[in-house]
Formats: C-alpha cells, sequence, structure tokens
C-alpha cells in the first residue's frame, strides 16, 4: 500500500449494520425522523469510505489493484485444517469496488428519497431498519472472498427483499408477493448450494482464490456443471427466464423498494455473480453458452411483454428484466466489463425511473394504471423532465448512457461471433425504445388524467435531489466509455487481467451503433404514432392482434403454466396428505400410545381408592420387592457363575 | 446366662416385623393398626440394638434413641387424628374413611 492511508474498510459493512440495529432497538423510542435520519447517515458514511477506498485502490498500478483484495481478515466461520477452512476476509478489488460504489450510492440517494417517500406510513421506522439490512446483505455479497459468504450475502438480500416485498403485510397481493419471491429465490440458493458442494469435492475449498488457482485439475465437463449450478442462482435473483415470475409481482413494495432492490442492485447480484466467478465460466463453454443465451432471450422476451403491460411499475419492472438480460448476454460471451459498464448505467437510469415514476405516484395517491394518467406533463413538469431523462437513457438515444453501454454489449456480442445474439439484443433495443416512449406518452401525454385522485403536490427537496442527481448521471453516466478514452475497461483491468477475451470498450462500431440508434427512432416514432397521433391503428392492432396481445398481457402464461404444474400438484398432495395421512399415521400413532397410557392409568388409578391398608399393602410389597431385587444383584451374579 | 448370637435377635426381630406389618394390613381398627406400627418400630429397634452390641458400635443405640422419640411423637399425631376422625363420624373403621382418595 506504500504511502496511503488504508481506509478503514469493516466500517463499510459495519455503518449500515449498526444502523440497522439501532433503528430496530432503539427507533420506537425516538422521533421517528431520527430512525430515517440514522439510516440514511449510515449509508451516506459507508459511501464516503467506499469512495475513498476506489481513490486509493485505482491509484496503484494495475498488479498491485488486484494484491490489494484478499486483504481484510476478520476471522475463522470454519476451522477445520485439513477439512475445511472458511475464514471471514473482506475481498476488495475493482469488480467489488464497482458493485459498492453504486450499492451505497445509489442506495444513499434513494433513502433520501425514502424520507420524503415513505413519510406519511405508520411503519416508517421498520422500513429504514429493513432498507438498512438489505444494504448490510448487498455489500456482504460483494464483499465475500469465498463462495459461502456470498451465499450468507445472497440469501441475505432474498430476506430484505422478502420483508420489503411484503412491507404492506395488510394486502394480501403483497404478502402473496413476498412468498412467491422467496420461493423462486430459494430455488437460486439451492442452485449455489449445490454448486459450492461440487467445488468442495472438487476442490476441497470454496475461497475464490483457491478454488480459481486450481481450476486446471478438473475437467472442462465438471466446471460447466459448477457453472450451470451457480447461474440457476443467478436466474433466479436476477429474474431471468424461467424463474422471472417473482419480478412483476415483487412491483407491490414501496417505490423506493422497487428502485433500489428490484431495479438497481439485487437483481444484478447473478451479473456480478457470473462476472466474479469468470475464471470458471472462462472454461466451461457450455455453461457460458447457457449463461449468454438466456440473457439474450430474456432481453427480448421481456421487452415483448413490456408493451402491452398497464401498470407503470409493471412496465418498469419487465424493462429491468430485459436490461438485465443484456447483462447476461454480455458477461456470458465473457464481455464483463461491457456487462458491469450497462450494471452502472442501468443502475442509474433505472433507479431514476422508478423515482420518477414514485413521485407520479405518490402525487397521485397511490395510482400506477396508466389508462387512467396523460396529460401529466403540464401538472407535474420536473417528474416529466426527469422521467424523460431515464427514458431517453434506456432507449438508447445519443448522448445518454444506454446509449453507450447497450452499445458496447451489442459490438462484443458481434465481436465475439454471436450474430444471433446481437440479433436479439438489437430487436429488444427496438421494442425498449417503443415501450418506454409508450409509458411515456400514455403517463405524460394522452388524453388527460381521470384518476380517482386528484393529483397534489409535496415533493420536499428529499424527494426531488435524489431524483436530479440521478437525472444528471443517467446522462453523463456513459460517458465513462468514449472513443478511445475507456475508463471503465480499465478500472476494471485488474479484475478481468485473466479473462477468455481482453476487457476493452473504446472502439466503437460506428455502422453498429447508428444503425442501433436509428432503430431505437424508429421505435419512438412508432410509439409517437400509435399512442400520441389519435388513430385507429391502435384499435385496428388490438383487434387483429388480439391472441397475440392477450398472451403478452399474461406474460406467455408463465404463471398460469406454473400454476398447473407445480402449484396445484403441490396443493393437491397437501391436500392428500392433510387428509388422510395426517389424521392416520401421524396422528394415530401418537394417538394410540396415548390410549395405552390412558387406560393403564384407568386401571392403575383404580387401586388407589383412599383405603390405608392398601397403601400399606403397597408398602410392604414395594419394599419386599426392592429387597429381592437388591438380593438378587448382590448375590446372584456369584451364584449363577457356579456349574 | 446362656449366650444368645446374633441371628437369634435377628429372628426375633424379623418375627416382630412380620407380625406388626400382618395386623397393620388385617385389622380395621385405627388404635390396634398403631400398635402394630408401634411393633415394627420396636423390631427395628431390636435390630438395631442387636448390631449395636454385636459390633460393639454405639451409633446404633443412637438411633434406637432417636426412632422412639419419633415414634412418640408419630403416636401423638396419630392419637390426634384418630380423636378428631372419632368426634367427626362417631366410627373409626378405616375402610370408611377413604375421602382422601386420588
Amino acid at each position: 500500500m506504500g504511502h496511503h492511508i488504508v481506509p478503514p474498510i469493516p466500517l463499510i459493512l459495519f455503518f449500515p449494520l449498526i444502523g440497522a440495529v439501532t433503528i430496530a432497538l432503539f427507533g420506537p423510542f425516538v422521533d421517528r425522523r431520527a430512525s430515517a435520519f440514522v439510516g440514511t447517515a449510515s449509508v451516506f458514511l459507508s459511501f464516503v469510505i467506499t469512495v475513498w477506498l476506489a481513490i486509493v485502490v485505482w491509484q496503484l498500478p494495475i498488479d498491485q489493484q488486484a494484491a490489494f483484495a484478499h486483504s481484510r481478515f476478520l476471522g475463522y466461520w470454519v476451522d477445520i485444517p485439513p477439512y475445511l477452512v472458511i475464514s471471514f476476509r473482506l475481498l476488495v478489488d475493482p469488480l467489488s469496488i464497482v458493485w459498492m460504489l453504486v450499492v451505497t450510492g445509489v442506495g444513499f440517494l434513494i433513502h433520501l428519497y425514502s424520507v420524503g417517500y415513505m413519510a406519511p406510513d405508520k411503519n416508517y421506522r421498520t422500513f429504514f431498519a429493513y432498507m438498512n439490512l438489505f444494504v448490510v446483505a448487498m455489500l456482504l455479497l460483494v464483499m465475500a472472498d469465498n463462495f459461502l459468504w456470498l451465499l450468507v450475502g445472497w440469501a441475505g438480500v432474498g430476506l430484505a427483499s422478502y420483508l420489503l416485498i411484503g412491507f404492506y403485510y395488510d394486502r394480501r397481493t403483497a404478502v402473496l408477493a413476498a412468498r412467491k419471491a422467496l420461493i423462486m429465490n430459494v430455488i437460486g440458493d439451492v442452485g449455489i448450494l449445490i454448486a459450492i458442494f461440487l467445488m468442495y469435492a472438487h476442490f476441497g475449498s470454496v475461497a475464490y482464490q483457491t478454488v480459481f488457482a486450481s481450476l486446471g485439475r478438473v475437467p472442462a465437463g465438471s466446471l460447466d456443471w459448477i457453472g450451470v449450478w451457480l447461474f440457476v442462482g443467478a436466474v433466479a435473483k436476477s429474474a431471468q427466464l424461467p424463474l422471472q415470475t417473482w419480478l412483476p409481482d415483487a412491483m407491490e413494495g414501496p417505490t423506493p423498494v422497487s428502485a433500489l432492490i428490484h431495479a438497481a442492485t439485487m437483481v444484478t447480484a447473478g451479473v456480478y455473480l457470473v462476472a466474479r466467478a469468470h475464471p470458471i465460466y472462462d472454461r466451461a463453454p457450455v455453461a457460458a453458452e447457457i449463461v449468454a443465451v438466456v440473457g439474450g432471450l430474456t432481453a427480448l422476451f421481456a421487452a415483448t411483454i413490456g408493451t402491452v403491460q398497464y401498470d407503470i411499475k409493471r412496465v418498469l419492472a419487465y424493462s429491468t428484466m430485459s436490461q438485465i438480460g443484456y447483462m447476461m448476454l454480455a458477461v456470458g460471451i465473457g464481455a464483463y466489463a461491457a456487462g458491469a459498464f450497462h450494471f452502472v448505467t442501468h443502475a442509474f437510469f433505472k433507479a431514476l425511473l422508478f423515482m420518477a415514476a414514485g413521485i407520479v405516484i405518490h402525487n397521485l395517491s397511490g395510482e400506477q394504471d396508466i389508462r387512467k394518467m396523460g396529460g401529466l406533463a403540464k401538472r407535474m413538469p420536473f417528474a416529466y423532465w426527469t422521467f424523460l431523462a431515464g427514458t431517453l437513457a434506456i432507449a438508447g438515444i445519443f448522448p445518454f448512457a444506454g446509449f453507450f453501454s447497450k452499445d458496447a454489449i451489442l459490438d462484443q456480442a458481434l465481436q465475439l461471433h454471436h450474430p444471433w445474439l446481437q440479433a436479439a439484443g438489437t430487436i429488444a433495443a427496438f421494442l425498449t425504445a417503443f415501450y418506454m416512449f409508450r409509458l411515456l406518452y400514455l403517463t405524460f401525454f394522452t388524453g388527460s388524467y381521470r384518476g380517482d385522485h386528484e393529483p397534489h403536490h409535496d415533493s420536499s427537496w428529499t424527494m426531488t435531489w435524489p431524483v436530479a442527481i440521478l437525472a444528471v448521471l443517467a446522462l453523463i453516466g456513459g460517458w465513462l466509455v468514449l472513443p478511445g478514452r475507456d475508463l471503465m475497461s480499465s478500472a476494471l483491468a485488474a479484475s478481468f487481467v485473466d479473462a477468455r477475451f481482453g476487457q476493452f470498450l473504446g472502439e466503437f462500431n460506428w455502422p453498429l451503433s447508428i444503425s442501433t440508434l436509428l432503430l431505437a427512432i424508429a421505435g419512438i416514432v412508432l410509439a409517437y404514432a400509435l399512442y400520441q397521433v389519435p388513430s385507429g391503428a391502435r384499435d385496428w392492432l388490438r383487434t387483429r392482434f388480439s391472441p397475440v396481445r392477450d398472451l403478452l398481457m399474461n406474460a406467455y402464461y408463465f404463471d398460469v403454466i406454473y400454476h398447473y404444474a407445480f402449484e396445484a400438484p403441490t396443493y393437491a398432495l397437501a391436500d392428500f396428505f392433510s387428509r388422510y395421512f395426517e389424521g392416520e399415521v401421524v396422528g394415530g400413532i401418537p394417538r394410540a400410545f396415548a390410549g395405552l397410557a390412558t387406560w393403564f392409568a384407568g386401571v392403575s388409578g383404580g387401586w388407589e381408592a383412599g383405603y390405608l391398608r392398601r397403601y400399606g399393602l403397597s408398602i410392604v410389597v414395594g419394599v419386599a420387592l426392592v429387597l429381592v431385587l437388591y438380593l438378587f444383584l448382590t448375590h446372584a451374579p456369584a451364584t449363577l457363575g457356579r456349574p | 446366662m446362656p449366650h444368645v448370637p446374633l441371628a437369634g435377635y435377628l429372628a426375633l426381630a424379623s418375627a416382630l416385623f412380620v407380625i406388626g406389618a400382618i395386623g397393620f394390613l388385617v385389622r380395621r381398627n385405627p388404635l390396634t393398626m398403631l400398635m402394630s406400627i408401634e411393633l415394627m418400630w420396636n423390631a427395628g429397634n431390636l435390630a438395631f440394638a442387636a448390631f449395636a452390641r454385636s459390633f460393639e458400635d454405639m451409633s446404633g443405640q443412637i438411633f434406637v434413641f432417636i426412632v422412639i422419640t419419633v415414634a412418640a411423637a408419630e403416636a401423638a399425631i396419630a392419637l390426634a387424628i384418630v380423636v378428631m376422625v372419632f368426634r367427626h363420624r362417631a366410627d373409626v373403621d378405616v375402610d370408611e374413611i377413604s375421602i382422601m382418595r386420588g
């Protein structure tokens, strides 16, 4: 480290941890604003230390940036040498720093936004305790230096997600959505656990360093299996096909939760996992191909659904799914820096979109149906302009962030010879521009507001400032990668120095970028023609393609299929067992023993009739029995031993 | 005086104890039952005294004194109960006094 002052790395984790514990323990006894202050300030302090750490690390030469990893040893979790040693170290390398910066930075802005947004809620304090808990778990996930601690963070963010989706616990739909998210995520957790078992069986360790150093010892087939099982976890957490159905339902949670957990950070954990485990995927071509294909398919699949949905947050949820599909595509084909780059820009513009939509929802007292909105641009100019910035960014319009990061992925797909994935991504880019501008027009322009609640304006500075900052970041965030000046790849170089492809994003493929841009503009024009210009085209399309529309409205009937394939049989089986097995077998056996005991009690109880002489006889017989037993035990062995 | 062996004392003590136990079990008059208990106490006392003499150890004799004291206390309490029951019911058949059954 030389002359640099080393930042207190553990504090990055401990500030939000202390925040969550303090709010949980003392929140009920102090002013509610104190809880909000503690919750927000703790994340801010984490962010400050993370920035300090980032500056220190990125000033080092590249070979020392990686050496800076594995440096904070805090203790042993399991210490049974030579069988299993699991230590608790905080890993710091460029990849984890990128994620930490977004988690604490965007996390701080969203906490600040929540101060205003959640103000009317009766469980204000609980909210901040949960949010801090999430930040701790997410930081643990990205700072873990072995797969088991990663899984602890992984399950921790799942728990926080569950608690926050079900935050409005008096709404039945919210509780069901939380349960669904938890079940889907646990499927993923089991996948990672199986991968950990395989790694332990092959390498005798679960630490990144040891596992990655000894990959050459096992055949590629085994690595493929490890990669596939890890990816099962990534699929569940990042809402990729076929475990994607929980994410739209997760929009039942408060909007800041959707912004932080279900858009900016937690759902990208799968991307982080693949990027972190890149030495495995670099040597496991089948697993890597699966990652890329699932990502490409999800990008396209979710984008098509987004074109017909009517709930403002559900449209954004499907777009999140689609954008994470892009990231998965990138890390699957080996373009890790491109995936991380899109993660950063997506965190900016998707958090922005959710928070701008949150202002609209907040001011309409909870209305989320865009069919009832319209003409809001005049009534809420701030929400409109910021939402427009986010929409331009996600649609990939120059010079907004999405243009750079999405084109980086498509360009890499072409360079690394995945024309089909590149085509899927390009079509999805067209659809993205279309459905986002459809959302924008229906919300802010077409017609006029016809909801149940009169719009009001009470956006405090805590709500507007974070949105404004993110709007600026959504504009300039992409400038990290400019032609010939590629900050993103060079920042991440130390983490991907051993990757199977060089990570460099600075070479622009201008024909590709311009054609993608033109496609995005075509999507915008189509949205304009269909939703802004009054014409019969919409009705004609709706009737002409009504089966397609039904298919998309119901998200390809995944929920229905899962209901009949898994849910209904499970309930039927449970019903059968509760009706027959539970009563006759599980209940029957203990009941039989209870009956025996009751019978014996009845028989022996009859003896105790209150007759003094019976008790006397009992004593005499008892003493006699004890005596006989005593004599037998002390003398019989000797007697029996004789021939 | 002819020397009586320890077994003789123990045989007598056993006989006294068995007579007492049988008396307790077969009689229904509480006064007779108390006398039977007294007989069992003293069977024990005789065994204690015989062992003490045989082993030339005084502790057995001290036990006898304690037992006599406890027996006296027991007799006093038991007689008080019998008197109370008699006043209450004008009848002292123990088989009739079964209201304390569990």
